[in-house]
Formats: structure tokens, C-alpha cells, sequence
């Protein structure tokens, strides 16, 4: 059957769907309608523009195929349901037997005075990083960040490494406190602190002037620049206007169908199982999910576990969470590495040795997230996972001959080794050659175990632990 | 060749260690043998105080007594009951007892030991109030139990524990008041008192962390009847423990002109000498270099080091200890060894919980990820002798291998 897919917004999304469309062999046409200029590209790069490592143009994304479709700079104005029609600002009208709506999200402005202008611009200086528009090189001088999510972390490092003096205002007491536990935040701080960017935790804006920011405790901060990363609202208006189901985003089944089932959502404008998607490789998912669901796939979208990876420069961090509120389940271990000083950290929660969920900090990301990835079972020596370690250890397993094993007594493994040759040849009769487990008696094992070794044949040593 | 005398001012397990370590070793001493006189203030000799709450799961005292017939039939050492050192006279080389009579001395070695430090809370001496430190105390708090009805155990501590788990012996129904955000917080960290807390909370033990008693009130009849926390809770208890902790003896360093520490304790040396050449103080009475210590452990290497020197043998200075300490609390089995706090800069902190089995294990390594610093363990500390025994060294294995017992 020979379906036409009109696709609304000309983001990462919309740019996914078109190209898996033509790839799985969609018969009809494919249209994506995009409102900016620009030909579609990668927003999650847009930082990159910031502090200008990379120039916009390098962020389009590889052309689609010429069987599609592309409009540029151009709005849809409304969506007929019944008549499964289109109207744009330009005045065409295009007709659909399936509409997408990958009409994304925009930032969300705080309710800061100053901060808009009276003609509802943002005030000189008041930045956003959301389009290509709003994303050209900063000017020098100071930059304060609004927003201590993963955004406002990212830019926050960039900008400060690009050689802007940066203060980042956060309103929550920890920083990217959504997918950071209390330690992963402690290991963040220290790296903030490290590169020299200021953080205001706690603190809310309440006024734009040209050039500072003043917070609520009464402090005035530097702010030539003021970059607001107070997160994103998915855009819903046009589902809206067209009285679709919206809760926080235009709701949709495991079909990515809304609740007119010829018009999908995906990206970040949709709401799937009641979670928003907020990274461009869910929302990536999302239109190859529904690339195969409209070339004749019957399989239900079922998102990926949700792996967030700020871009951090000389910082792997990692925050796994399950796909599904289904997924969390409570789990049943967990283990956690803090390691300030090296600037590492660790916690999983794992059921039946496998990754719930999880954060960590250094070296072990990639290791980890493979075995996320993969819902591996985790290997026996943890610790050298979650270091980074070879797992060799000293002694292959043997207990060093000046290490005290009765403390109550300070016997040594030496001196009973000693009172053995001296024909001690069980606990009793080491015990009254040495004190040793008369004390507390909880060194008994351990001695126990030694008596076990020592009167064994002598190949057999060495490789107990 | 002449006989020399040694005095020790006090019979408990530091003293009694003492004892046995001159006795082992007298034969040998070439400058002749040691008279050895204890003046002991309990009425029994040495027991073995750290297992004093037997005595309410059908222990007797005598299963306690460290001083068996071989000491005390010892022609060479002599043991006063009832007989408290109350003066000292440095010049002449005497002590006087509480009975009067005058001992003198070649050696003197101070092990009076502590005191159980009570906060002074309106309400503290009334009847149904006890502390816990000798069997005395605990033949007391056995006579006053009442079978159904609340206690207060004032600290969260060891001894805490082991008073409410003796509590609970005798029927009643412990609460355990902690100052500390967490119990046991001398030896264990946040996430094993938490495991401890509920382990022991499943046993009907109710648990008040960070919080202080604001006072206790007399019923109709005179006796602790109601106890008020500062968190405002209150409990109607007709029987509180005090087991907040210890303060040194150390009331005998003033009268005879011997330095104290800031904190309390006799001040001594590392060899646990006063600044008399004749003086020594050890166990929970010492303070060494300044610092006290309230475990048996480091009182027996005291008792060993000032032994060493009284026979004139070469051997090492007490160095210091740690606050290691496994012990089974109520059925829980909880351990905290070496640096169990990650206090040495740069030190790594590697936690497994499993909260199915309600076992808790941290350890700590130095900033190469190789050397263990210390640790704790609640729920299950099969692993702590191996683990204490490598305390300061280079792991010999993974300490998910060690942990696991695998």
C-alpha cells in the first residue's frame, strides 16, 4: 500500500525517520516540512558552536535521499484532521495518509526580570542553545550559566576552556541532580572547582542587567553573557491546536501513535509511557522504531535503557538508567567506588549481577556501559572493573608472613608457621604455643584454615586464599 | 640479686595481663625476681570485662574470671581485694590502700581503668538507673528488670548494644538513644550502622539516632518511671542503662603531682612511662602520648611493653592501636577495622551492599587502589580476620574474592 508521510519539524528526528523511511523501502512520498532555515543538522552539537570548535555548518547532518521532500523555513499553520491535510504559512496545502510531528522542543525561559525585552526578544546578552540561530560564538568577556543540568554543566566547562571567566547558578543544591547521585555530584564539584568555573548552588536569578545577573542572596555575578540552560518544553502547539491528547508532551502508544492514529510523535516532543525524551539518540530510536512500524514492522517501540553521557572534556561520566519505570525494579545489590582525589566514582545497582541502573565516573564508563549494554553479568572482581585494574594482586592469594593474625595476642603468620614446625599441628596446640585465638577467638578461622594448608601436600599450597 | 616489688594499682584486664606477662617472664630476669602486689578496688579478681553481658544469656561470674588458681596461688604474687589505691608517695616509694596499710614499691604501674561517663541529665541518679561496667552492675540491672516493659539504653555504642541484647534477655524492650547520626559510629561508617539499625530494629529494638535523653522523671513510687528525648519522645521505662562512654580513673595524678592529659588519663610516654621512672600507667587509665584507649587490645600491649621493660628485655614501644573490633550485637554480626572512616587523605572507599541478605562491606584503599587502609563489614564478617590480617599491606586478592569468601 502506497502511504504518504508528511513529517513536521526538520530536526535530528525528523531527519532519522525520512532517510530509515526510504532505506526500509517506504512506497509513497516523503515530506518533511522543517521551520528553519537550515537544512537539517545535529542540535546536540550546537556547544561546540559555542565556544567555537565547530563552525554551524559542520553540524548539517549528511543529506537525505532525493526522493524526499526537504522544506525549509516554513511553519505549519494548521493540521485538518478530517480532511488529513496540512496548511503552511506560504499558504500550501499538502495532504497526508500519515503525519509525524517531530516538532521538538524549545527552551524554557525562567521568569527573570530583565531577562525579556518589552518586545518579547531576549534581552542583549541573554543567550539560549537550542538552534543554529541562536548558536554563534560567544563574545568575550564573563559568562554566566543559568541551569546546572547537563547543558549548563557542558557549556559551563566549554566556555571556561575556551577562556571565558564562567559562573554557573544552579536553583537545585547539587548539579545535574536528575542523573547524579550525592557522590557522582561530589566528584563533579571537584572538577568545576578544578577548572576554575564558579558554582552558586541554591541560588536563583532575580535580575538581568546588561552585564550581571543578580541571585536571591543579593550577590551580583558577571554575566557579559548570560546563557540560559534552564531546560527545554516539548513543543506542543501545533497537537494542541489540532485537540490531540497532551499531557507534558503529545502522548503516544508503544505504536508512537497519537490518539488520532494516522498522526505519530517522536522526539522530543512526544510523551512515551509518561516520560519525555530528552537526548537525541532516544529520540534517534524513536524514528527508526517508527520507520519499521511504517514499512510494515508489527514490533511495538520499546525504548532502550537510557544511557546519558555528558560531553565533558577529559571527563567520562555515565549515568544508566532502566528504559521503563517497568525496569526499575528494586534492586538487590549495589556497589560503589569513591575515589575523590583520582577524581573516580561508581555506583550500579544490579539484580542477579546485571546493571540496573547506575552512575560512574572515569576510566570504567566504557567497560561498564558495555556491560550495560549488554545486560552482562558482571565479573567476579568488581573493584577492578569499577578501577580500571589489571586484577593482578600481590602474594597470588597467600597470607605475608608479618601479617598479624591474632591482634588480641600479636601473633604473626610467621610465628605460627613457626610453633607448626615446632609440631603445633591443630588450633588447640597452636593456641597454647602462641595465644593466638584466646582472645577474641575471631582469628579461629583463619587458623583454623592454616592448620588445613600446612598439613597439606605440598602442591597443594600456595593457591589458597 | 634482690627482690624487687612491683605494685599494680588495680585488678582488671590490662593489670591482670600485666601479671601474667611478669610471671611467664620472671624466671629468665638476671637482676633478680619481682614481688608482685596488686591492689584490686572490685571485690573478685581480674574477669574478662568485654563479656559481661553473658551474665544475662546464663553465664555466672566465675565463667569470667581471668585469674585462675596458677596466679593466684603464686607464692610470688599477692592479690588485695578491696583495697583501692588512694594516695601515692613518690619520694618515699609507697602507696597507701583503701585499707589503710602501706605498700612499698620498686615499680608502681597504675590500671585503675574508667569510669562510665553518665551525661548530666535531670534525673540520673534516681533508683532504675544503672550503669554497666562491672558484674556488680550487671547482678543489679538483672534484679531490676521488669519482663514486657520498655528500657532506655543511653549510647549506641558496643557496650550500648550489648546492654540492649541483655535487656532483651531479660524480656524488656530495648530503645537505644544515640547522639551520633548512626550507631556504632566510632567503629562503623553511615552505611553499616544503617544495616545494623535494621537488622536490630526486626528484633524489636527501637533505635534513636541523633538525638539525647533531655531527662528521666520519677514514678509514684520514686523511681524511673518516664524518659524524655530532645527529638521529644517519650518513653514510659522503668529501667535506664547509661553506657555513653567511658572517662579515665585518673583521680590518684593529682595528690601525688603526676601530669594529666588534656582530655583525662595518666600522661605517659609511648613506653607508658609517667614522667616518674618508677611510674607506669596502662590500659583505659593511660593516657599514651596524650591519647586514651578503651578496648582490651591495646591494654594488653601496654601491659606488654611496661612487662618487657620492668625485666629488662629488649622489644617495642606501644604503638598506638586502632579501634578494630568484630562483634556479634543482638545476632549482627559487625565489624569496622583499620581506617574504617577513609580518613587518610586520598584514600578509595569500594562498597558492596546486598540488600537481600542484609550484608554490608566497605573497604578502603590508598590512592593506588592496592594497599588496604581498613573497613567495615555488618551482616556478615566471615572476611574480617583476612581482611585485618592484610590491614596496612597489599591486597593478596580481590576484596570481592576476600569478601565473598570464594
Amino acid at each position: 500500500m502506497k502511504t504518504d508521510v508528511v513529517v513536521v519539524g526538520g530536526g535530528p528526528a525528523a531527519h532519522r525517520l525520512a532517510a530509515r523511511l526510504v532505506q526500509y523501502g517506504h512506497r509513497g512520498t516523503v515530506t518533511v516540512i522543517g521551520a528553519e532555515d537550515n537544512a537539517p543538522y545535529n542540535r546536540a552539537l550546537l556547544g561546540s558552536v559555542l565556544d567555537g570548535t565547530l563552525s554551524p555548518g559542520q553540524l548539517t547532518l549528511p543529506a537525505l535521499p532525493s526522493t524526499v521532500r526537504l522544506l525549509t523555513g516554513t511553519r505549519v499553520r494548521t493540521i485538518d484532521r478530517a480532511r488529513h491535510t496540512v496548511r503552511l504559512d506560504d499558504g500550501r496545502e499538502l495532504t497526508y495518509d500519515v503525519l509525524v510531528l517531530a516538532t521538538g522542543a524549545r527552551p524554557r525561559l525562567p521568569w527573570v526580570p530583565g531577562l525579556v525585552t518589552a518586545r518579547g526578544q531576549l534581552a542583549d546578552g541573554v543567550r539560549t542553545v537550542r538552534t543554529a540561530t541562536d548558536c554563534h560564538p560567544l563574545p568575550a568577556g564573563p559568562v554566566t550559566v543559568l541551569g546546572g543540568g547537563i547543558l549548563g554543566v557542558e557549556s559551563a566547562l566549554r566556555l571556561r576552556r575556551a577562556g571565558h571567566e564562567v559562573t554557573l547558578v544552579h536553583r537545585e543544591h547539587a548539579l545535574m541532580e536528575r542523573y547524579f547521585d550525592a557522590g557522582a555530584c561530589a566528584v563533579l564539584d571537584d572538577l568545576l572547582a578544578e577548572r576554575g568555573v564558579a558554582v552558586q548552588l541554591g541560588r536563583r536569578a532575580t535580575e538581568f542587567m546588561p552585564g550581571k545577573l543578580v541571585l536571591d542572596d543579593g550577590q551580583v555575578v558577571a554575566a557579559g553573557t548570560l546563557l540560559l540552560c534552564t531546560g527545554v518544553e516539548p513543543e506542543t502547539a501545533p497537537a494542541r491546536a489540532c485537540e490531540l491528547a497532551v499531557r507534558d508532551g503529545v502522548v503516544v502508544d508503544d505504536r508512537l501513535r497519537t490518539s488520532d492514529p494516522h498522526i505519530h510523535a517522536i522526539g522530543d516532543c512526544a510523551e512515551h509511557a509518561g516520560a519525555v525524551g530528552a537526548t537525541v539518540t532516544g529520540a534517534w530510536e524513536q524514528a527508526d522504531a517508527l520507520a519499521r512500524i511504517l514499512t510494515g514492522t508489527n514490533r511495538p517501540f520499546s525504548p532502550s535503557p537510557q544511557v546519558l553521557r555528558p560531553r565533558i572534556a577529559d571527563f567520562d561520566a555515565v549515568a544508566l538508567t532502566p528504559a521503563s519505570a517497568k525496569g526499575i525494579e528494586e534492586a538487590e545489590e549495589t556497589i560503589s567506588l569513591m575515589d575523590r582525589a583520582g577524581g573516580r566514582y561508581a555506583w550500579l545497582a544490579l539484580r542477579g549481577g546485571r546493571i540496573q541502573r547506575g552512575v560512574v565516573i572515569g576510566p570504567a564508563v566504557a567497560a561498564v556501559g558495555f556491560l550495560h549494554e549488554r545486560a552482562a553479568v558482571l565479573p567476579e572482581d568488581r573493584l577492578a572493573l569499577l578501577t580500571g585494574s589489571d586484577g593482578t594482586y600481590a602474594e597470588d592469594g597467600v597470607l605475608p608472613d608479618d601479617a598479624v593474625v591474632c591482634h588480641c595476642n600479636n601473633v604473626t603468620h610467621a610465628a605460627l608457621r613457626q610453633a607448626w614446625t615446632g609440631g603445633a599441628h591443630d588450633p588447640a596446640a597452636l593456641a597454647r604455643a602462641t595465644r593466638a585465638t584466646t582472645g577474641c577467638g575471631s582469628c579461629t578461622g583463619v587458623v583454623r584454615e592454616l592448620c588445613a594448608t600446612l598439613g597439606s601436600p605440598p602442591q597443594a599450597q600456595g593457591g589458597a586464599s | 640479686m634482690r627482690t624487687r616489688t612491683l605494685v599494680v594499682a588495680g585488678y582488671g584486664m590490662a593489670g591482670h595481663r600485666l601479671v601474667e606477662e611478669m610471671r611467664t617472664g620472671n624466671r629468665g630476669d638476671a637482676d633478680g625476681t619481682w614481688r608482685i602486689v596488686v591492689l584490686a578496688e572490685e571485690p573478685r579478681p581480674a574477669y574478662d570485662r568485654v563479656a559481661l553481658s553473658s551474665l544475662l544469656s546464663g553465664a555466672s561470674a566465675r565463667d569470667l574470671t581471668l585469674a585462675g588458681p596458677d596466679v593466684l596461688g603464686d607464692p610470688r604474687v599477692e592479690v588485695h581485694l578491696h583495697s583501692p589505691v588512694t594516695g601515692i608517695d613518690r619520694t618515699a616509694g609507697t602507696v597507701t590502700c583503701a585499707k589503710g596499710r602501706v605498700f612499698g614499691y620498686d615499680a608502681l604501674v597504675l590500671a585503675t581503668g574508667s569510669r562510665p561517663f553518665v551525661p548530666p541529665v535531670p534525673g540520673r541518679e534516681l533508683p532504675g538507673c544503672f550503669v554497666y561496667r562491672t558484674v556488680e552492675d550487671i547482678d543489679a540491672i538483672r534484679a531490676a528488670a521488669q519482663p514486657g516493659r520498655d528500657a532506655v539504653v543511653v549510647g549506641g555504642g558496643l557496650l550500648g548494644l550489648e546492654a540492649a541484647g541483655g535487656l532483651r534477655q531479660l524480656g524488656m524492650r530495648p530503645h537505644v538513644v544515640e547522639m551520633a547520626p548512626w550507631l556504632m559510629a566510632q567503629q562503623i561508617d553511615a552505611g553499616g550502622g544503617r544495616v545494623l539499625a535494621e537488622a536490630i530494629a526486626r528484633l524489636g529494638v527501637r533505635v534513636h539516632c541523633s538525638t539525647v535523653l533531655r531527662g528521666i522523671e520519677p514514678g509514684a513510687n520514686g523511681r524511673a518511671a518516664r524518659v524524655t528525648l530532645d527529638d521529644g519522645t517519650v518513653v514510659d521505662a522503668p529501667l535506664v542503662v547509661f553506657s555513653a562512654g567511658v572517662r579515665p580513673r585518673d583521680e590518684l595524678a593529682d595528690p601525688a603531682a603526676l601530669a594529666r592529659a588534656e582530655r583525662g588519663g595518666f600522661l605517659v610516654d609511648q613506653w607508658c612511662r609517667t614522667a616518674d621512672e618508677r611510674v607506669w600507667a596502662i590500659g583505659e587509665c593511660a593516657a599514651v602520648e596524650g591519647r586514651c584507649h578503651g578496648l582490651a587490645a591495646p591494654g594488653y600491649r601496654m601491659a606488654e611493653t611496661v612487662a618487657r621493660q620492668l625485666l629488662g628485655r629488649e622489644g617495642d614501644a606501644f604503638a598506638g592501636a586502632d579501634a578494630s573490633a568484630r562483634l556479634k550485637l543482638l545476632g549482627v554480626d559487625v565489624a569496622g577495622f583499620g581506617d574504617a572512616h577513609a580518613r587518610t587523605g586520598g584514600s578509595i572507599e569500594y562498597v558492596r551492599e546486598d540488600r537481600r541478605a542484609g550484608t554490608y562491606a566497605k573497604v578502603v584503599l590508598d590512592r593506588d587502589g592496592r594497599t588496604l587502609l581498613g573497613g567495615v563489614l555488618a551482616g556478615d564478617t566471615r572476611a574480617y580476620p583476612v581482611l585485618r590480617a592484610l590491614t596496612g599491606r597489599e591486597l593478596t586478592a580481590s576484596p570481592d574474592t576476600l569478601l565473598t569468601g570464594a
